[in-house]
Parts: structure tokens; sequence; C-alpha cells
């Protein structure tokens, strides 16, 4: 039995990913603060397969107690950290905000790092050679107005995760980015349609990216059939140019 | 079981993980790095296992060098 933690399971990737990895016979831990209705149906088709934590992950310093004393403790074998929870905090940056700022690093990088380092602590507690896996975005290497706040906090995670990867190769632990592109979630609903469009304009395939393609790759990188890829920033963005 | 023969199993657990000798007794004295042969990957081992077994973080505030040291650590719990 494959265990995997995955935050932002309620809505967005996070939903659709808890779908592809059950039907592959995974078991998923899933935290967000908010217990969606389509989650909790899922849970109710596969009870014994998916689980549910509240959590809030601006509180950085719970992440130890919460997140894996009460949660995933070290009997629970971890095979994936998938981290996928984040906020976008939209602004042109003569308007940043600080307590913004700091609240959006909070979700998007402190806890997720925090959670890295006992992630790896429980895979190396269990001998097992396991996979963390970060939701990054395509605005890290092409740039958007406005996204400038919100791509510093993706484009530490890229720079993490290679570190990660060269860190902890030795133990077999490997450390890969999924960079996405736009997509149509509730994330981007904010964005108007000419924004929209002056997206897919960038893109080969003129088109927002597929909740399914980003969930499916997840699988193979965690799946037996990708050993030997670690430290990638594996875009799936359409063909963003 | 007393502390000191808890932390030998521990400490033998972390060395037939790379297949190494293990050991029959550790003195307080003991260097984690230079008389066990510890390097940073198993120090990070070991403290994952003293933490569950004695419920603390031996690494969470400065460095332990020796075996005396952990066992103050533990024994202050
Ligand atoms: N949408 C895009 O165009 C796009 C493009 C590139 C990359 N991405 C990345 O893809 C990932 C998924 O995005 P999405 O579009 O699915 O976003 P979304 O629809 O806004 O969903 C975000 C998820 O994160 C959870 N979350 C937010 N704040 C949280 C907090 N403080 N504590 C715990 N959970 C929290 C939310 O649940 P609760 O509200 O219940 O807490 C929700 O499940 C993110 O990392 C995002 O940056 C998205």
């Amino acid at each position: 039995m494959k265990n995997v933690l995955l935050t932002g399971c309620s809505r967005g990737v996070g939903l659709v990913i808890t779908k592809v990895l059950v039907s592959k016979g995974y078991t998923v831990y899933g935290i967000s603060r908010n217990l969606s209705n389509e989650y909790k149906n899922l849970m109710n088709s596969f009870p014994k397969k998916i689980k549910f934590k509240s959590f809030d992950l601006s509180n950085v310093n719970d992440i130890n107690k919460e997140v894996f004393k009460n949660y995933i403790p070290n009997s629970t074998k971890l095979h994936a950290y998938i981290n996928n929870a984040a906020i976008a905090y939209d602004d042109i940056i003569t308007n940043l905000n600080v307590d913004r700022l700091e609240n959006m690093f909070k979700v998007n990088v402190f806890s997720p790092l925090n959670i890295v380092k006992y992630a790896i602590r429980n895979m190396i507690f269990n001998r097992n050679s396991g996979h963390i896996i970060h939701l990054s975005s395509i605005s890290v290497h092409t740039g958007y107005k406005g996204l400038a706040m919100y791509a510093a906090s993706k484009g530490a995670l890229e720079a993490f995760s290679k570190n990660t990867a060269r860190e902890w190769g030795e133990r077999g632990i490997k450390s890969n980015c999924i960079v996405a592109g736009f997509m149509e979630t509730d994330m981007s609903s904010t964005l108007g349609d000419d924004m929209k469009n002056r997206i897919f304009k960038r893109t080969s395939l003129k088109k927002p990216t597929d909740l399914n393609s980003v969930a499916n790759t997840i699988e193979f990188i965690i799946s037996g059939n990708a050993k030997s890829i670690t430290g990638q920033n594996i875009h799936v963005d359409s063909g963003t140019i | 079981m007393n502390n000191k023969d808890k932390l030998l199993t521990i400490i033998n657990e972390v060395l037939e993980g790379t297949q190494r000798e293990k050991m029959s007794k550790i003195k307080d004295e003991y260097n984690l790095r230079l008389d066990i042969g510890f390097d940073s990957f198993d120090l990070a081992e070991l403290t994952v296992r003293i933490e569950e077994v004695f419920d603390i973080d031996i690494f969470e505030d400065g460095i332990v060098e020796t075996i005396e040291q952990i066992l103050i650590k533990i024994n202050e719990k």
C-alpha cells in the first residue's frame, strides 16, 4: 500500500490528483482547510483509500505535531509528498503588501519546506526511497504582469527541489517540480477573458493546461516507471513559449 | 533496558541499515563521527530513530557530538 500526502486536496488540481491516485491504488492523505463536497463524496466512495485532515498551512510551526505525529506518524510509511496547495497573490509590484506577501510565503513556501523536512524523516525512518513533488508554475519561467510575488514563491520551490534531489539522492529520495501552465480552476477564476486570451496566445496549443495531464504526469513520476527522474522541472503547460 | 542500552540498539539499527558492523558497547565519551563513523545522513537517521523512541529531537537546539551529550538530552526529558 503506497501512502501519499497531498496538500490542497479539496478543489482544483488536488481533487483531480486524488482521483487519479486512488484509481491507481494509492492511499491519499489529503490536507486542506475545508472539506469540500466533492472530496467528501470521494471519501465515501473509497473510505479506506482517502483520508482527510483540516489544516491551515499558514501555521508553519504546527506541522510536526498536526501533520505528522497526529496524522502521518512514522508507522505510516510515506511514499510521496505532493505539495499542491498554494495561494496566488496577484498585484503589481508597486502595490506589494508585506502582510499578504508573508502569508503567501508561509502557505506556498515555508510550510512545504517544513513538510519536506518531516517527510524525509519519515522516509529515512522507513528506509523508503520516496518522492517529493512540488507544483510550480510557468510564471517562474515566462513573466506575467501581476504575478511577480507569486512567481517568486514558486521559484523558491524549484530551487529547493533541485537541492533536495542533490542532497538526498544518495538515500534514494527523489524531488521534482511539475511546472504547470494556466489551468481553469478557482485560482485563475479572477482573471478576465482578455488576460486569459493573452495567456493562451503564448502557448503552442492555444489552450489551457488539462488538469488530468498534470495529475497523470505526477502519477507517472511517483510510479516505479520513472525511477531515474529527479531534480527536474517537468513542464506540463500546453507548450508555453 | 536502560537508556544507554536503548541508545546502543538504535545506533546498531543505523549501522545495520548500511551493512556496517554492529557495536557491542558504547562509551560516554565516544564521538559520533570520529569513533562510530557516522556521517551527516547517519546522524539524520539517528535523530529520527531517537525521536521515535524518546520523543525528543536531539539536534533541535545546537550540536550534539558525543554519546554523553545525547544521554543528557534524553535523561533531561
Ligand atoms: N490554476 C492555475 O492556473 C495554476 C497554474 C500553475 C500552477 N498552479 C499551481 O497548481 C496548484 C493547484 O492550484 P489550483 O489551481 O488547483 O488552486 P485552487 O483551485 O485555488 O486550490 C487550492 C487548494 O489549496 C488549498 N489551500 C489554499 N490555502 C490553503 C491553506 N492556507 N492551508 C491549506 N490548504 C490550502 C485549497 O483548499 P482550502 O481552500 O479548503 O484550504 C485548495 O484545495 C497550486 O500549487 C498552484 O500554484 C496553478
